[in-house]
């Protein structure tokens, strides 16, 4: 199938700075879906690929092969150019033994006025594999989108898992993500969220849910956030540790601007007397004495502050 | 710069901090304010410098004939006006070179590799480190030099940029304020402790509880200071 990639994606993902040439590029291993249309599937020898539409959703089936190490990322790409729609994503990802491969997720739904996005992905890691889950979203500037996002996730021996979730240009709307990890005996995870909400209409709610299940393994929970102009943040990091030298840390800073509200839970559990889980949180207003440096500089307040805020979420 | 009668109380508790203070800083010279700690040296920066933490109670501060009492500090930045900080904020995630473009976006590399020089930097080491603990304090405060001098200015407030550094970088520093004299063109307002640095200055102010005490050529004002705060060490530079 050709990469037909429609601009309204394309527009999106520069504003994303996503590789939108090497989005493009010919044999680039890819998944292109536009609400419920399958637009284009690019797959690979090192793939087994699958995609479907049905009433359900969009059901995208991907197994990276036992030891294969895939070089160039794989692009994912769903979006929804209308205005009131609702798309649904079930994606199964599978990372065989020994298999390596990095994954460049772009939801965009530029026009959304009504749009839910709704996506529940299972991402199994098997011994020894490495995921690198990269997640760039773009919704629009009208407050419009809604997207609900579960994702289990299963980490296998040895294996590891760096995820990212960026959403910082244009509105947010709804934001809801529910992300549980499971990692096995010397599995790492690293599970990163990026946000920025610029309204009141902007409600965002993360929970990451972390458990070291057996012997050495650990992980790192990150958020770095800012909402404005009334918007409302959630993040709740939930680390569990069962087994000898587990090593986790939750770690979140959340900046607020104007009359907005952040609120941040960390959640440690830990059952065993060689394990140690850690967090350390910030929420509060943008640094006094970095916004009058910047508008010492002859920055504005609000430039100064987006400065601030770009640099956090950086 | 003209300072007229300028009486500044915190915005905070109301509080007074300066009263009726008056001096005038000629174009492209050096200006000293020396004074001991919690004299009202830092609030007074902060003021010229617009930073709304305080409250311009009365008086006049007239820059470049337009009086800019009631601007924003954005705005008197634009107009030429700068200060650098006692204590340099730490950004985390942004890097040395974000930081100095931060309102210079369209500055060359060769510009930048200037300026650093000029505070003793090496514009390779520093660039693409961040803005956060893992530089040092000296490190820090060169850096805000640099952004500073980077605006091209009329008129830089430099808060006490020696304090925290050590003799050796101290005796460095002096050096560097001479190059940025003689590179920028523009006036200097220095606030600190160390009468060495008043022997690049042209004219002084010595504050007090809030006020001035005397104003002049720079070794009177040292004396007067030395008669009334007997300090060992800056005083033998008033002979």
């Amino acid at each position: 199938m050709p990469n037909k990639l429609p601009k309204q994606f394309i527009t999106s993902a520069k504003k994303c700075n996503l590789d939108t040439a090497l989005m493009q590029q010919a044999g680039i291993p890819h998944v292109y879906v536009e609400s419920h249309r399958i637009l284009s599937v690019q797959k690979n020898p090192d793939l087994r690929l699958s995609v479907t539409s049905s009433a359900e959703g969009i059901h995208l089936k991907l197994v990276v092969k036992k030891g294969a190490k895939i070089k160039k990322p794989i692009f994912l790409c769903f979006g929804v150019l209308g205005q009131k729609e609702k798309q649904i994503i079930l994606p199964e990802i599978i990372l065989e033994e020994g298999a390596e491969a990095k994954i460049l997720a772009h939801c965009t739904f530029p026009q959304a006025k009504n749009v839910l996005h709704q996506m529940d992905a299972h991402i199994k890691l098997g011994k020894n594999s490495k995921l690198i889950y990269r997640e760039n979203h773009y919704h629009g500037e009208s407050f419009g989108a809604e997207v609900l996002a579960n994702f289990d996730i299963q980490i296998g021996v040895a294996a590891t898992f760096e995820n990212e979730f960026v959403l910082d240009q244009g509105s947010v709307g709804k934001l809801k993500i529910n992300l549980e990890t499971r990692l096995a005996q010397d599995a790492f995870c690293f599970i990163n969220s990026k946000v920025i909400g610029k309204g009141k209409k902007d409600k965002i709610e993360i929970s990451d849910k972390v458990s070291l299940l057996e012997e050495n393994a650990r992980s790192l929970v990150r958020l770095r956030g800012a909402v404005m102009n009334g918007g409302s943040m959630f993040f709740k990091g939930e680390t569990e540790a069962f087994a000898k030298n587990n090593r986790g840390h939750i770690d979140c800073q959340e900046i607020i601007v104007g009359h907005s509200l952040a609120q941040s839970i960390p959640i440690i559990l830990v059952k065993h007397p060689e394990a140690r889980i850690t967090h350390e949180a910030s929420v509060g207003k943008v640094n006094q004495k970095q916004l009058e440096t910047l508008m010492a500089h002859g920055l504005s307040e609000k430039e100064a502050i987006d400065f601030i805020i770009r640099g956090v979420i950086k | 710069m003209e300072i007229k009668n300028l009486t500044v109380a915190s915005k905070e508790d109301k509080k007074l901090i300066l009263s009726n203070i008056s001096f005038d800083i000629e174009e492209k010279s050096i200006y000293i304010l020396i004074g001991p700690n919690g004299s009202g040296k830092s609030t007074l920066a902060y003021s010229l410098m617009g930073v709304p933490r305080f409250q311009i109670v009365s008086g006049q501060i007239i820059f470049k004939g337009k009086d800019i009492t009631n601007l924003s500090m954005d705005k008197r930045a634009k107009m030429g006006l700068t200060l650098a900080f006692q204590e340099p904020a730490y950004f985390e995630g942004i890097t040395v070179s974000n930081f100095l473009k931060a309102n210079k976006k369209n500055i060359s590399h060769t510009e930048i590799k200037k300026v650093l020089s000029l505070v003793g930097l090496e514009a390779e080491e520093f660039l693409d480190r961040t803005m956060d603990q893992h530089l040092s304090g000296g490190e820090r405060k060169r850096i805000e030099l640099a952004s500073v001098i980077i605006m091209k200015p009329k008129l830089m407030i430099l808060d006490e940029p020696d304090s925290g550094l050590d003799v050796i970088i101290y005796r460095e520093f002096y050096n560097i304020l001479e190059n940025i004299k003689q590179e920028t063109k523009a006036s200097i307002l220095l606030i600190t402790h160390r009468g060495e640095l008043g022997l690049v200055a042209n004219q002084a102010t010595f504050l007090n509880h809030g006020q001035v005490i005397y104003s002049g050529n720079f070794k009177q004002v040292m004396r007067r200071y030395c008669q009334t705060t007997s300090r060992k060490k800056v005083c033998p530079h008033a002979k």
